[in-house]
């Protein structure tokens, strides 16, 4: 886990068979070299069919992958489908009328812009514009998807947000829970949506999560204890 | 302006709501600031001030130029505030034709340019034919709203920290001493304006022409960037430390009445005394720090009377 | 020598403040984002560079920068990866270090050595390492200095810009980015420039991926 590697290094591979490429692992077409083009820790993971491997990094800029949950921003909504935002400025996403639960051509979603929804990658070309679906498209059923009402967002680093929603271990969001009630939903792209009963909690609650991204883990308890204080303790 | 930086309807009813119940994202009060961190470079005239995570880079140059016609006695003085894509890819690379961009320019401009900041008289070296043409380029760093009020700040501390090279006429024979030859000469700064920008906010949406009593506004100072974005008003006041008020620039939005005016000029006043007590503390332990040697060296030798 | 920092600015994907000997630059990325239709390149990554001086109004020196800095970030990008994207790299001159109306050589390689900083910062996908050394050969014509100070670059006779790609850990080079000389110089001395400017690189590097070390443990403080 712990070997730093950087653009022009060699990944630690014994066989450059069955070679399965992941974030920040590239193949030259012209020479077929597997090499990293980003900088940041080696993961090689060994499985009997094959070796995949990638390079663990921390960014800000969200790239779309089929299957990632994530929170998008509706900016515009065209006769049969919604313009989504996943991170401002990048190139937008679609988001058709048909990918929701129940769809038919008479029941149209009822999306505005500017409203925020939860909703899972499900085409990532990098020649085409990628797509986002709010159904489970292999059962045609709602999974959860939709709209997220109220609430707000907290933006943080991609590597962050695997972290929240890939390690269940992680305490920040079981820490938040011991002092409130909320609703979240972690969309890939570096947005962390939630949602508490009263404005005090959920600005405890954002103002927890984006400090607590840049200190260590063992401090995380405190600045929790001191925000929901803080806030909580004064008068409205 | 390029593309906006967009925003959802819950984080901004949040805001909104927050801010009825007097909380600001960023612990801070109302009426509270970001703390301004004022640094100075290696060269004279080189300074970097950040406000929270808004940071600006300004730095002063000075050549010798021709004066203007009309005004033979007078030095040039330039401000030059271009945005790039590095302040947010929200800016336009030489493009500033923006609202934000343009109103940003003006305000400085008035406020340190037309107020009579500089003493541009002091800047003649020969009238008619010869003078200096002191410029100052303000660089956008890192944008977190507050951008006027930071950078007239530090064009003020460029200005008060440059020298200019020593001159010496005879005649029409001018001579310009290199630094290494001869000290540097301070600017003459004759006042220093200070910008103290106020956000407004219409919690109720019920606009009102006549400020009446269901409107609750609220007044914030120095608003960081997502409160700029949602703001429905915004007050520039411009003052020194001799209570003078150099301009008020209130270009649209919420209606106000006098009374309002008349008490954020007060509430700017206090911010004002202290950040120029501030401006001149950090010159000072910077000179301090340029010359170590001065007490050592000083021909004031103390003398038992 | 060498300081630098990243991750300095908030609002762009990647930043660094890089300072060697008496310049310093800010380099900021974005991207990739979406372009403007005119930038849009249909197979790759479309690059938008702007480089601002410390003083006065860009001019054709930073325009010439600018290409120059292209010229080296161009063949080492990954730039097939992202098709019809943009990404813009801004650099801001903070201390010039050089007579600016004469030289742009140590501009040039420290802001090469910050677009590398930079680019890793953003995590936008780049096939190789690349460092950059301006070297000055003083009037004599014997002494070779590495990253010379403004007063031996007024005194030199002539200076030269190297930028290398380097593999395996920045020790193997692999391909000369960019060779740019000024003044009088002969063969010979080209030759003594490559090969020191070699060495220089190659330590430039090494200090460069000390930063980025310190970057990765700053990313994932929160472990």
């Amino acid at each position: 886990m712990s070997t730093m590697i950087l653009p022009g290094d060699e990944f630690h591979l014994e066989s450059r068979e069955n070679v399965l490429l992941g974030p920040g692992a590239y193949c030259d077409p012209r020479n077929q070299k597997v090499q990293p083009v980003t900088a940041g820790f080696e993961v090689v993971t060994e499985t009997k069919k094959n070796v995949s491997v990638h390079v663990e990094h921390n960014s800000k800029r969200y790239i779309p992958a089929v299957g990632d949950l994530v929170v998008g921003l509706i900016t515009g909504s065209f006769s049969d489908s919604y313009r989504v935002s996943l991170s401002n400025f990048s190139t937008p996403v679609t988001l058709s009328y048909m990918a929701f639960p129940n769809a038919s051509k008479k029941n149209r979603p009822s999306l505005k812009v500017g409203d925020l929804v939860y909703a899972r990658v499900c085409k990532a070309d990098k020649e085409l514009e990628a797509e986002v679906e709010c159904v489970d498209s292999s059962t045609g059923k709602d999974a959860g998807f939709g709209l997220l009402e109220g609430g707000t967002i907290a933006e943080v680093s991609l590597a962050f947000c695997r972290e929240l929603t890939f390690n269940g271990d992680y305490p920040l969001l079981s820490l938040l829970a011991k002092n409130a009630q909320f609703e979240v939903a972690i969309g890939i792209n570096g947005k962390v949506w939630f949602k508490c009963d009263d404005i005090r909690h959920t600005m405890a609650c954002y103002r927890s999560i984006t400090e607590c991204e840049h200190r260590t883990q063992s401090e995380h308890k405190s600045i929790i204890s001191k925000h929901f204080k803080t806030l909580l303790n004064s008068v409205p | 302006m390029a593309k906006e930086i967009e925003i959802s309807t819950s984080e901004a009813k949040f805001l909104i709501e927050a801010l009825r119940q007097g909380l600001r994202s960023d612990s801070r009060k109302f009426e509270e600031t970001r703390d301004v961190g004022i640094k100075f470079g290696k060269d004279y005239g080189d300074v970097t001030v950040t406000m929270g995570k808004t940071k600006v880079h300004c730095r002063i140059s000075c050549n010798i130029a021709q004066p203007y016609e009309d005004r033979p006695f007078e030095g040039l003085f330039f401000i030059s505030t271009e945005t790039s894509p590095m302040a947010g890819p929200q800016f336009e690379n030489g493009n500033n034709t923006g609202e934000d961009e343009v109103l940003c320019s003006r305000i400085i401009e008035k406020a340190v340019r037309r107020s009579g900041a500089l003493d541009v008289e002091g800047l003649c070296i020969v009238a008619g034919s010869k003078c200096w043409a002191v410029r100052a380029d303000v660089h956008f760093l890192n944008c977190d709203g507050g951008f006027i009020d930071v950078s007239c700040i530090a064009v003020m501390c460029g200005l008060l920290h440059f020298r200019k090279p020593d001159v010496t006429i005879s005649g029409e024979q001018v001579t310009i001493h290199p630094v290494e030859e001869r000290e540097p000469v301070p600017l003459g700064v004759l006042h220093v304006p200070i910008c103290v920008t106020f956000s407004f906010f219409n919690p109720e949406d019920a606009e009102e022409n006549i400020k009446g009593e269901s409107n609750n506004e609220i007044c914030l100072l120095d608003a960081t960037l997502k409160e700029e974005l949602l703001r429905d008003g915004t007050l520039t006041v411009t003052l020194n430390k001799n209570r003078e008020v150099v301009q008020v620039s209130k270009a649209g939005g919420l209606p106000m009445d006098a009374l309002t005016l008349m008490d954020c000029c007060h509430k700017a006043f206090k911010i004002t005394e202290t950040l120029t007590d501030q401006i001149n503390e950090e010159l000072k332990l910077d000179a301090e720090s340029r010359n170590k040697y001065a007490a050592l060296l000083s021909s004031e030798n103390a003398r038992v009377s | 020598m060498l300081f630098a920092q990243t991750g300095v600015l908030e609002l762009v994907d990647g930043s660094c403040k890089l300072q060697c000997g008496e310049t310093t630059v800010m380099c900021s990325v974005t991207g990739p984002i979406e372009p403007k239709a005119r930038q849009e390149l249909p197979a790759q990554l479309a690059l938008e560079i702007v480089v601002r001086p410390c003083r006065g109004v860009p001019s054709t020196r930073e325009k010439l920068l600018e290409d120059q800095v292209r010229g080296v970030v161009t063949p080492v990008l990954a730039r097939y990866l992202y098709p019809r994207q943009l990404a813009q790299l801004c650099f801001q001159i903070l201390e010039s270090g050089e007579p600016e109306e004469l030289y742009s050589s140590k501009e040039l390689s420290a802001c090469i050595n910050a677009a590398f900083l930079a680019l890793v910062d953003a995590g936008i996908g780049i096939q190789a390492s690349f460092a950059s050394v301006c070297l000055s050969i003083l009037e004599d014509g014997q002494r070779l200095l590495v990253n010379p100070s403004q007063a031996e670059l007024i005194e030199s006779r002539s200076t030269h810009v190297l930028a290398l790609q380097l593999a395996a850990g920045a020790k193997k080079v692999e391909n000369l980015l960019l060779l740019e000389s000024y003044g009088d110089f002969d063969e010979q001395t080209l030759l003594q420039v490559l090969q020191t400017g070699e060495e220089a690189c190659v330590k430039t590097a090494l200090e460069l991926r000390k930063v980025i070390e310190q970057k990765l443990q700053k990313d994932f403080v929160w472990r």
